[in-house]
């Protein structure tokens, strides 16, 4: 097998370093920049968009507590998780080209990756049998359902749009101003919306800012983790929110043709991006965990009518 | 030459069995059936990939006929990958008394019965087989259960569905048979009554038979009660052989069928899927939940199945072989990881002595291999990556995916709601799955390590994990491992299984030219290293232990999370569609509580809203019927005699032509 990096052109060697570079060290500058706009919507000084950098320097500079009676399971799942998504955001390309890594480009692989950290979390949970950690957990999986489902269905969406559920090809297809003619993509984009502030557990779904165990979701499982360990898996989460915000910058919502133009337009996306969840998380207080279900059945319902916006045509 | 191999492999089964029927030579019966079982797999997968038949083409003539084809191929050596290991586990998990032997005996028979069946290629032999594999398991549940009469009960009921639901099976193959369809599949026109007449029947008959919802009652009842390794056989290889006599009619001898077959099999499928992952999710007993897990995979399979029939009927060719290459990829795949998953439970039983979930715990310690194995098979039935469920789940996706693109109105809603179903299933299945390894093989133990039911000490600690148990589950999880790294060397084969032509995949990943690519080897092996640099990379630097935080509480098995409160979000987030019951008695004396007593049922809705009803009404039928039957010899003869007068008088009167 050829080396995939000979023969790449300029274009593909950039967007694999922006992809890198910005998924491994840009990525807590997105939680960051909310945090600290959301602070100052309320009229706070607030943390500079520096913090998370900061935090993990200091969690990795700290010895971690073990706990008493847990397994390889406990202490391997920090380091699963990461991989995970480290391969995510090797997998999700930030424009519509790339260099053919071997671990490819498919959204639903990309699924795949996020479950297999989930389950890695849900599974530490039990080994330490520490009850706050399994409420997360449990509730961490029973949105999971929904937004997967919502997830899939705004896949098939972009699949309808480009015939193909490698991203590149998606990101090509959804280009310019003709893609976004038709009401396909904009309820794509709506169901989109929703499982984002779910899978990277943002209020109205969750509330990143508690510990408090009757809202907490995201947070829970990582209770008992600290030093290096939860060093990872706060990058993980910070890791998720740069899939989850290039998914949305560059499939559902219009973005230019061309790779350089789509470099250069990711930036202004992505703030774009912090500044609405900054304002959504000071507008919106956290809905109660069981009417999530409710807010993400809404997006497979948009899903499903843009699907059948397309469907009903063809006969 | 295959013939020849297949023949000694099944004679070396029928040896085997018989040596296992003494005393002396148990175990080396059950060795010799094992190498039988094994020498079956290898001519299973090597027809498969050699893709010619052999032997007699199928015929609609009463005389026996027997062949292999690649579709029997890919079946067969699934039945020897499975049933190899479910022996060598039996070496151990059976004893040599009487129950056991005939168990032992038995098994051979039914490994027997399904060769048969793969291999007839006319009416009788092939219904005789499909016969045999019905009675079959059920007598080796009668003899491992003797004096159970909750187990007689359940035999009955197994033994009453499949057998109203099964003759759907004898009227598709003996109407195929009568139109000719067994020798030219082309006779049969496309679009006609007679077609969708087989068709249907076909879907009741085998449908019973794989336990596909609403047909599905006997399976969480019959699976879990037959010991550990026949589960592993019904609920790994038993039900795939009823879906290959569907695909066997609906693919193979029927030509094109209308699009609207195809969206029926589609939601039969996605209500199978979502139904039996959620009857799952809410189980106590882990043999009855991987059985509902059972009914949720034959979902997903027929999934697969019913994208390649729309996508057929659309003139779609190469996505439909894809589509048909999924649903075998699962069946293949989940005949590996649900044997592993039976075979672990029952090496977990013969332990804790129990398979209550509440009750096992810490499992993960005390049988390190083999829990270890279980897990990779529960990672693997969630489909995560980089492991096999993993893998055909993802082709599913992808099929469902083309219909969507492919289809209309109708069969586009239908693709993306089944879209909609499976996603939803695999996060269901995760949830389940993060309980089953939670409750069973992580955190503290929950058995009192001093005695199990009646009495009898639990097993033996620490020994419970001897060469026959390890090898077996290893053997199996190392499977579920190369097929999710490698699906590719087994999709382009079973692809090619399709009587259309179509473009053959290529490469040991799934790649789809223009449609999407899983790079499974590489996907998988960027993440082991990873995971592996990562794990270096964090050290071993650790402070002191500490106990898990309880609120500065000690966490006392009484604060332990049990499995009803894991799925209490999901429970409460799906009332609607599960109408869960749940009673709460206050005890108080004088004002002062007393007790609290709480008790949570999921119903199965399609038991009490479909099948009591219906058998309750025939119960009163039959009531009615019985008042005429008084037994006495006179008054039959009255009504023999009144019936001969009715006769003469409406033949006199002309009503009979």
């Amino acid at each position: 097998m050829s080396d995939p990096l000979l023969g790449a052109s300029g274009a593909q060697m950039a967007v694999c370093a922006v992809q890198i570079v910005g998924g491994v060290v840009v990525s807590p500058l997105l939680s960051g920049t909310i945090q600290h706009f959301k602070a100052r919507l309320q009229g706070r000084c607030g943390p500079t968009p520096l913090q998370p950098y900061r935090e993990l320097r200091r969690l990795w500079s700290r010895s971690a507590v073990t706990v008493e009676g847990a397994t390889v399971v406990h202490r391997a799942a920090p380091s699963v998780v990461a991989a995970g998504l480290l391969t995510a955001v090797l997998l999700v390309p930030c424009a519509d080209t790339g260099v053919d890594l071997p671990v490819g480009h498919d959204v639903l692989a990309l699924m795949g990756l996020l479950a297999l950290a989930r389950f890695a979390l849900a599974a530490a949970s039990w080994d330490t049998s520490n009850g706050f950690a399994l409420i997360g957990a449990c509730r961490d999986l029973m949105v999971s359902v929904y937004a997967e489902g919502t997830l899939i269905l705004a896949t098939a969406v972009a699949v309808l749009a480009s015939g193909t559920t490698d991203l590149r090809g998606m990101i090509a297809a959804t280009a310019g101003g003709e893609a976004w003619s038709g009401p396909l993509l904009i309820f794509g984009g709506v169901a989109f919306a929703l499982v984002l502030v779910a899978e990277i557990g943002r209020q109205p779904v969750d509330n990143p800012d508690t510990h408090l165990e009757l809202t907490m979701i995201h947070e829970g499982p990582l209770l008992e983790y600290s030093g290096r360990d939860l060093a990872y898996l706060h990058w993980a989460a910070h890791a998720r929110h740069w899939v989850m915000f290039v998914l949305a910058a560059q499939i559902f919502l219009p973005h230019p043709s061309g790779t350089w133009a789509q470099l250069a337009t990711l930036p202004l996306a992505l703030l774009l991006l912090c500044v609405v969840l900054a304002f959504v998380e000071s507008l919106m207080s956290k809905m109660r965990v069981m009417s999530s279900p409710r807010f993400l059945l809404i997006g497979s319902l948009a899903a499903l009518l843009g699907v059948l916006s397309e469907t009903v045509g063809i006969a | 030459m295959i013939l020849g191999v297949l023949a000694a492999g099944s004679l070396l089964i029928a040896f085997g069995g018989g040596l296992s029927a003494a005393r002396r030579t148990f175990a080396v019966g059950l060795v010799v059936q094992a190498v039988g079982a094994a020498v079956l797999a290898v001519v299973g997968f090597w027809a498969l990939a050699e893709g010619s038949a052999h032997g007699s083409d199928f015929t609609g003539s009463p005389t026996p006929h027997l062949g292999l084809d690649p579709l029997s191929a890919i079946f067969l050596g699934t039945l020897g990958l499975v049933a190899a290991p479910a022996l060598v586990f039996s070496l151990r998990y059976l004893r040599n008394d009487g129950p056991g032997r005939a168990t032992g005996a038995l098994t051979a028979a039914f490994q027997l019965a399904m060769v048969l069946l793969l291999c007839a290629r006319d009416p009788f032999t092939f219904l005789l087989a499909w016969e045999s594999m019905t009675l079959l398991p059920a007598t080796v549940i009668l003899v491992a259960r003797r004096a159970d009469p909750t187990a007689r009960r359940t035999v009955f009921t197994y033994l009453a569905i499949t057998h109203l639901g099964g003759a759907g099976t004898w009227v598709a193959i003996l109407l195929l048979a009568d139109a000719g369809g067994l020798d030219d599949p082309t006779v049969i026109e496309s679009g006609s009554g007679l077609q969708v007449a087989i068709a249907l029947a076909a879907l009741i008959g085998t449908g019973t038979k794989a336990g596909l919802m609403p047909l599905h009652a006997w399976l969480p009842r019959a699976h879990p009660i037959a010991p550990a390794p026949v589960s592993a056989l019904m609920s790994g290889v038993m039900i795939k052989i009823a879906l290959y006599g569907l695909i066997r009619i609906v693919v193979d001898r029927l030509g094109i069928l209308p699009v609207w077959f195809g969206i029926l099999v589609l939601a039969v499928g996605a209500l199978s899927a979502v139904g039996g992952v959620l009857h799952a999710l809410f189980q106590h007993e882990l043999k009855r939940l991987l059985a509902l897990h059972s009914i949720e995979n034959v979902g997903i399979i027929v999934l697969g199945l019913g994208a390649c029939l729309i996508l057929r009927s659309r003139g779609a060719q190469t996505p439909a072989a894809l589509a048909l290459g999924a649903a075998l990829l699962h069946t293949v795949n989940h005949a590996v990881f649900k044997s592993l998953l039976f075979l672990g439970a029952g090496a977990f039983e013969k332990v804790t002595g129990t398979l209550e979930l509440d009750r096992m715990g810490g499992l993960l310690r005390r049988l390190p291999w083999t829990a270890g194995a279980f897990l990779v098979g529960s990672m693997a039935i969630a489909g995560l990556p980089p492991l096999n469920g993993f893998a055909s789940e993802w082709l599913t996706l992808q099929s469902l995916l083309r219909v969507v693109l492919r289809g209309d109105t109708a069969d586009g809603a239908a693709g993306a709601l089944g879209l909609a179903a499976l996603a939803a299933t695999a996060a269901l299945a995760l949830l389940c799955f993060a309980k089953v390894v939670g409750l069973v093989l992580l955190g503290p133990s929950r058995t009192p390590e001093k005695t199990g039911p009646a009495g009898h000490p639990a097993g033996p600690q620490g020994s419970g994990e001897d060469f026959a148990t390890r090898a077996s589950t290893v053997f199996l999880a190392l499977t579920c491992a190369v097929l999710g790294l490698m699906p590719g060397l087994l999709l382009a084969p079973a692809a090619a299984v399709a009587p259309w032509p179509s473009e053959r995949p290529e490469g040991l990943g799934l790649d789809l030219p223009g449609a999407g690519n899983l790079p499974a080897p590489g996907l998988g092996l960027v993440l082991f290293a990873l995971t592996a640099l990562l794990l270096l990379l964090r050290g071993r630097r650790t402070a002191a232990p500490a106990p898990t935080w309880a609120c500065g509480q000690v966490n006392e098995p009484a604060l332990l999370w049990t499995g009803s409160g894991f799925t209490g979000p999901a429970r409460v987030a799906l009332r609607a569609v599960l109408r869960p019951q749940r009673e709460v008695t206050v005890k108080s004396t004088g004002g002062v509580l007393q007790e609290v007593t709480c008790h949570l049922h999921v119903p199965q809705l399609i038991d009490e809203r479909v099948y009591r009803p219906v058998a309750r009404r025939s119960g009163t039928v039959a009531a009615c019927a019985r008042r005429v039957q008084s037994g006495s010899l006179s008054v039959y003869v009255m009504y023999l005699i009144g019936a001969v007068v009715v006769l003469l008088g409406a033949a006199r009167a002309g009503w009979l032509g």
